[in-house]
């Protein structure tokens, strides 16, 4: 088991370390001079030679890499050229808005998409399960920014249930913010759950086919037993798969929804600093954004050997 | 009365109708042998016992266990009979049981969906249960996983669930017929002993008409979902009665003739070979590690000779068949065929690889299912390079081979679909034949196959090697198909070859402890 | 047994019963249809500005309504079909001719070191969501509706490669390819002949599904400006005009995102029916 945890994290590190260095050339080297990009062609050139000397620009690039590097470590981002703050202030503020979001709605999609996508396995072909089928057709096929558009029509403008947008700050008490990530979260989630039902259960409709249920039938279980007690663990596994391979998706999309709500978020912020050619910002987000894509799915495999005794053990 | 009273039973799935009049009968104590072809509907006869059949499937007739009816039983009557009354054996031990849950548990959970008792005390019982059936926890911990087991340590697992509440009746569906032979012999002397311990009625299903006579009572032959003979096994082989029950015996005593064949000189030498597989290596500070499939092996075979070589799944036999086709590497050694090196550049390679060709065991899988019988045949005169015939010659070619192994040309221009698992195995040695070998290696090429097209592929196999002067490596772990087919026999275990020897003598006195043992352990008529 | 004995003529056959096939392939080609149409005729000329006629809702002039501009959306759509198809078009094509050859090359040379780079490289673009590359892309760029085309394209690399790898292990360990290899053939012609034509079923299904992805991909990168940039009308920027206007006439907001909401639906109904069709152990299962 140790061996197992020491090889994925060593993959894990891998992974971040190679990533960085692809973020780091696009970023850093592609532009040429990155000082003179981001300033415009109309900069003048003192002013230009000022920010490279404050970014550190005549350093060696493998200097400047592991400066970076080195600085993710320590929190030392930089400061960012348009709000003239330090970038790590910036993201740990707007992480306060994105990450509660993102958790959410994974968590509202999770408790949606298991229910339902369990049921409909257990009641194949009935009108539940047709009903089910359709409903998560649909919700596939709805983008979900445009899903938080209807849902501003209905609950904000119509029905003035919730606000349109905008986050008062958790200063205003956790009810009030969690009020306000309300209407994002749905719109993130339920086309999120969608999928998620439906892989649940197509990978219960699987497992089901297996012997083993087989046997656990001979032995005297029933239908609703065999389901709870030998399918569900199994179709974890597929169902696992999915969901780290929808966080991306769930992150993506929340950074465009924090635009229809107008939400202090990663997202905002990072469309601005593109905007704006902050490319400081823009280089410490996008990082942030892959760990936490790398992060995912190395917890994903570790999730893998908890539920299931053939991984880990021996690889 | 008897325990277990089947009359007249008919099942229909959708529209078909898969039994016709089924009627059984069985003791407590006694053991029914129910033999049959794939497709006999033995196996669903099973499963309507315990009521477990198919969506869409309707039962009628009757069918009383200890005077209870189960045609048309309520669902909760159902399960309360599963597990408790009646037991049951699958065939497949590597899919029968959850990869995810521990032995013990899945032996205690009989225990616990049927007493509604604890799980602390149902995982006691569980492990004497184990125990029982010869898993004893000071060797085999109730708390591993089936994926650390042996495939007859699972089968041992499949049969304690079954028998944890002491059922009165227990089925066993194939139990065997995914193992190895001796591991096969170890599982039905368990059953019988369970059986005979606990005066449970056993019903032992198989294709195999040896195992079910050395093991039954009373035997019931099925084809076509119908019952064509039943009675006391002791009428094997003597005194069967049903024209299809004779012929099934037959088909499983079959020898080809055997014809005086001309030896030549050496045709395959393999001296000295060894292959070993990598292993992963289970951290990357850890010293690589490989398995030896191969362990420094070294024979010949003659012109016009067939060679058998036996050993149990794993045992390297496969992996050896396909060095000497030249589809493996191997670490060292040699391997010649008519004087020249297997392995050797691409072009002389193929020089050499044409006077030697493959039959493969599974008849579905030997084939590209997109191509036509006519491209499938004619594939290997790829190796014949520039030489190879085209147009008119090559479909005459084809033809050619076809005719050879009882086909038409008009097969040619069919799709592989649309043949039966003996026929494509005709097909697949109309490919073989193609090239016009010396050599043909075949791996395990009858086993797949129901023992009566077994028996007309064997007479087909004896008849091309007579003919052609053929030579045959002839690989299975089938003792019975290797006596009849081979003049000389190689014994394989853990990758070396332990005995070798003409096949007659090698069977009839034994010299090497695993020999014996394998030979003891096949079944074979006439009560051990 | 096997996935192929359905000759083609039956698979016609069968498509033609298949709901979720004729619902979904007629949606698609309506789509298609509308899109190739807008190149030489739409209701409007869709860069006409008629501040009288805005925000009108829909009527037998205007079928779907105008925007703030006094644009017909019905001809906007149309016009905004062309762009989104062609952005996941090519997107997907991006993902198969690149992903399809590396998918079989790593299966064709299981767990050398080549496998082990195409799968780890696989990884490593899996780490990068197409939002992500489109960011990246922008930042350095700026945007464009070719951005979102290299985002989306990359983003299928992966996702292509590794179902091709999947596919094809399977078939690498099938008894015919090693009567291939017996026969002399080498690693490529097995791939081609047959390993390709067995996984051909699986990589048009998927084509389907990531063709819609491309289409919601498309729209998101072009609501938040990484994508077609005016006055190239795209589906994505429609709705992010739309956005502010919505209580003053939801139907602009509403009309671009069920024209989104039935392409991806006829595209997935499209993929599933598909799936069922080819695979004969789901055919009946799911209804």
């Amino acid at each position: 088991m140790t061996a197992f945890l020491f090889q994925r994290a060593l993959s894990f590190a891998i992974s971040v370390v190679v990533a960085s260095l692809v973020v780091f050339v696009v970023l850093e080297v592609v532009p040429g001079d990155p000082a003179a990009f981001m300033l415009g062609l109309n900069a003048a050139p003192d002013t230009v030679a000022a920010l490279r000397e404050q970014l550190g620009l005549d350093a060696p690039v493998w200097m400047r890499y592991l400066g970076w590097i080195g600085g993710i470590f320590t929190g030392e981002l930089g400061t960012s050229y348009t709000y003239r703050v330090p970038v790590a202030e910036l993201i740990a503020a707007r992480l306060w808005v994105s990450v509660p979001l993102a958790a959410y709605a994974l968590t509202l999609s999770t408790l949606i998409a298991f229910p339902v996508g369990i049921l409909a396995a257990a009641r194949r072909g009935s009108a539940v399960d047709a009903g089910v089928m359709g409903g998560t057709q649909l919700g596939i096929a709805v983008p979900n920014f445009w899903f938080a558009m209807l849902l501003v029509l209905v609950f904000s403008v119509t029905l003035r249930w919730f606000s349109a947008g905008g986050f008062p700050g958790w200063d205003a008490g956790a009810f009030e913010g969690l009020r306000a990530l309300t209407l994002p979260a749905i719109a993130l989630a339920l086309p999120q759950a969608a999928i998620l039902a439906r892989v649940m259960r197509s990978a219960l409709l699987d497992t089901l086919e297996e012997d083993y249920i087989r046997t656990a039938r001979a032995k005297g279980l029933t239908r609703g037993q065999a389901l709870w007690r030998h399918a569900v663990r199994n179709a974890l596994i597929p169902v696992l798969t999915i969901l780290g391979l929808q966080f991306s998706f769930l992150l993506a999309g929340a950074i465009i929804i924090e635009n229809v709500f107008f939400l202090p978020g990663l997202g905002r912020l990072v469309f601005q600093a593109i905007s704006a050619r902050d490319l400081i910002v823009v280089r410490s987000v996008v990082m942030l954004l892959v760990i936490a894509v790398i992060l995912v799915n190395f917890l994903v495999e570790i999730a893998y050997s908890l539920v299931d005794p053939r991984l880990g053990r021996r690889v | 009365m008897s325990l277990l009273r089947i009359e007249g039973l008919e099942l229909t799935i959708g529209d078909t109708r898969i039994l016709e009049d089924i009627a059984l009968s069985l003791d407590a104590g006694d053991v029914l042998g129910v033999v049959g072809e794939s497709g006999s509907g033995k196996s669903l006869t099973a499963l309507s016992i315990i009521g477990l059949l198919p969506e869409g499937a309707r039962l009628s007739g009757r069918i009383a266990i200890d005077g209870r009816e189960v045609v048309g039983a309520s669902e909760s009557a159902l399960t309360d009979l599963r597990g408790d009354t009646v037991g049951m054996i699958f065939q497949e031990p590597m899919t029968a049981l959850n990869p995810l849950m521990t032995i013990g548990d899945q032996v205690a959970e009989t225990i616990v969906v049927h007493r509604r008792a604890g799980w602390s005390g149902a995982r006691k019982t569980a492990a004497a249960v184990l125990e029982r059936v010869g898993l004893p926890s000071s060797q085999i911990s109730p708390d591993r996983y089936p994926h650390e087991l042996s495939g007859g340590q699972r089968q041992r697992v499949g049969i304690a669930m079954a028998v944890a509440l002491k059922p009165r009746l227990l089925i066993a569906d194939e139990p065997t017929t995914a193992l190895d032979v001796t591991t096969q012999a170890q599982i039905l002397a368990l059953l019988r002993a369970l059986a005979r311990d606990e005066e449970m009625g056993l019903i032992l299903i198989s294709h195999d008409l040896a195992v079910v006579a050395q093991m039954a009572d009373t035997i019931a032959v099925m084809q076509g979902g119908r019952i064509v003979e039943q009675g006391e096994s002791s009428a094997i082989p003597g005194r069967l009665k049903h024209p299809y029950s004779r012929a099934l015996f037959e088909a499983s005593t079959h020898l080809p003739p055997k014809r005086a064949r001309e030896r030549g000189e050496m045709l395959l030498s393999v001296s000295n070979v060894v292959r070993d597989y990598p292993l992963p290596r289970r951290a990357f500070w850890e010293a690589k590690r490989a398995l030896r499939a191969v362990d420094d092996v070294t024979f010949c075979i003659d012109r016009g000779e067939n060679v058998g070589l036996v050993g149990e799944s794993g045992c390297g036999k496969s992996t050896l068949a396909r060095a000497i086709v030249g589809l493996e590497t191997v670490q060292s050694g040699q391997i010649m065929l008519a004087g020249r090196p297997v392995a050797g550049l691409h072009n002389t390679a193929f020089i050499t690889r044409r006077d030697m060709q493959m039959v493969f065991q599974d008849p579905y899988g030997s084939f590209n299912p997109r191509h036509k019988v006519g491209r499938l045949v004619a594939e290997p005169l790829h190796l014949l390079g520039r030489d190879a015939p085209d147009g008119a010659a090559r479909s005459r070619s084809v033809t050619n081979a076809l005719e050879q192994v009882g086909l038409g040309s008009a097969d040619a221009d069919k799709f592989i679909h649309e043949f039966s698992g003996g026929q494509r195995q005709r097909i697949a040695l109309a490919r073989a034949l193609i090239t016009a070998p010396a050599l043909v290696v075949l791996d395990e090429a009858v086993s797949a196959l129901d023992v009566s097209i077994r028996a007309q592929i064997l007479d087909l196999l004896a008849e091309l090697s007579g003919r052609l002067g053929l030579s045959y490596l002839f690989i299975s772990h089938d003792l019975h198909v290797v006596r009849a087919i081979t003049d000389r026999v190689l014994v394989m275990r853990a990758g070396r070859i332990v005995e070798a020897g003409a096949t007659e003598t090698v069977f009839a006195s034994p010299r090497h402890a695993y020999t014996r043992a394998l030979i003891a352990a096949a079944p074979t008529f006439g009560r051990a | 047994m096997s996935a192929v004995a359905v000759e083609s003529a039956g698979l016609w056959r069968a498509a033609l019963r298949s709901p979720a096939v004729l619902v979904g392939g007629m949606l698609s080609l309506a789509i298609v249809v509308l899109a190739a149409v807008s190149l030489v005729w739409t209701p409007y000329p869709i860069d006409g500005v008629a501040i009288g006629a805005r925000f009108a809702p829909p009527s037998w002039t205007h079928w779907l309504g105008t925007d703030h501009f006094g644009r017909d959306l019905a001809s906007m759509i149309m016009v905004g079909a062309r762009t989104s198809i062609a952005v996941a078009l090519v997107a997907v094509g991006v993902g198969v001719v690149l992903g399809v050859p590396l998918g079989l090359a790593a299966a064709a040379v299981r767990g050398s070191a080549i496998d082990e780079v195409i799968m780890r490289g696989n990884d490593l673009v899996f780490a990068f969501p197409a939002l992500v590359i489109a960011i990246l892309i922008t930042a350095v760029f700026g945007p464009g509706a070719v951005n979102a085309i290299i985002a989306i394209g990359i983003f299928n690399i992966p996702v292509f490669a590794r179902l091709a790898r999947g596919a094809a292990l399977s078939l690498w360990t099938r008894e015919f390819v090693m009567a291939a290899r017996l026969a002399g053939k080498g690693r490529a012609l097995i791939s081609v002949e047959h390993v390709l034509p067995n996984i051909a079923n699986t990589l048009i299904v998927q084509a389907t599904i990531q063709f819609s992805l491309g289409i919601l991909a498309d729209a998101g990168l072009a609501y938040v400006g990484l994508g077609a940039q005016p006055p190239i009308p795209s589906w994505g920027r429609m709705l992010a005009e739309a956005q502010t206007m919505i209580a003053l006439a939801p139907h602009v907001a509403i009309v671009p995102g069920l024209a989104i909401v039935l392409t991806v639906l006829g595209l997935n109904l499209l993929g599933d029916g598909l799936r069922d069709l080819f695979d004969p152990r789901l055919r009946g299962v799911r209804r």
